[in-house]
């Protein structure tokens, strides 16, 4: 439906290990549910969702188009399937999550990979399952380090709660948009 | 209570093909994983299919155009991403 104001389509992919909570973060943000069975993403799956923001320049209404590309987290197929997945990229949520220690780090390397084939775009981090405190592995300073070298905004989230997931997918939207500018 | 794991991907890819032969996500990741084995060719044919299955398959094009690249053949590498270009238009 159309609210007459400017409209623009993004590309956004979702980046990080299998089983981080990627399908389920998007699951959370375009249907607001969410499944505690887990099934492995094979290829890609793409969702779309529309949201009106206010363009962080000039406060103007913008529609947009968020075309959200949830990509399986298999890094042996990574490199091969870079310029599939990531041609025209312009945004990434680089998902880690809060009970494995080794997610945070593997997102230097789906970050390079997308990189590759579009360029330096803006990246947003998500640390995922924040609802499993108890199971937790990465302390928030390791993740503010992490984040801060490389010029990233982080929040927490959990999919299954719904905490932080839109404050999530709107920041890397107003990053996009500050960087388009 | 043991963390539960990911199966392995050539796992997932032969159970699904097993409950239907025309599963695109699975026939894509198999002609990826042809590919990486260094079996281009398989890859690229099992890929046709699933460009017959399925025209708008998310990257599909554009991993025929790195196939083709790969392959030596320059032309039929462009038309690829020239449609690649038109499908994420």
């Amino acid at each position: 439906m159309s609210t007459g104001h400017e409209m623009i389509k993004l590309k956004i992919c979702m980046a990080g290990e299998a089983m981080v909570g990627k399908t389920s973060l998007i699951r959370r943000f375009v249907l607001d549910e969410y499944d505690d069975r887990y099934t492995a993403t094979l290829g890609t799956k793409i969702t779309k969702k529309r949201v009106t923001v206010e363009h962080p320049a000039d406060r103007r209404p913008l529609d947009v188009d968020l075309i959200l590309w949830d990509i399986m987290g298999t890094p042996t197929l990574r490199d091969l399937l870079k310029e599939a997945y990531y041609h025209g990229a312009q945004g990434i949520l680089g998902v880690a999550d809060l009970t494995r220690t080794e997610t945070l780090h593997e997102l230097d390397d789906w970050s390079r990979s997308i990189r590759e084939v579009a360029g330096d775009i803006p990246t947003y981090v998500v640390v995922n399952k924040v609802d499993l405190k108890e199971q937790r592995q990465l302390d928030e300073a390791a993740i503010q380090e992490h984040c801060r070298v490389r010029n990233a905004p982080w929040t927490y989230t959990s999919a299954k709660t719904g905490e932080g997931v839109e404050e999530a997918f709107q920041g890397l939207v107003g990053r996009i948009l500050r960087h388009r500018d | 209570m043991p963390r539960p794991t990911r199966p392995e991907t050539s796992v997932l890819v032969r159970e699904r093909l097993a409950k239907d032969a025309n599963d695109v996500d699975a026939l894509f990741v198999l002609a990826a994983m042809r590919t990486q084995a260094g079996r281009v060719d398989e890859g690229l044919s099992i890929l046709d299919r699933v460009l017959v299955i399925d025209p708008s398959y998310p990257g599909a094009w554009f991993f025929k155009e790195k196939l083709h690249r790969m392959r030596g053949e320059p032309d039929e590498a462009a038309s690829a991403r020239v449609r690649g270009e038109a499908e994420q238009a």
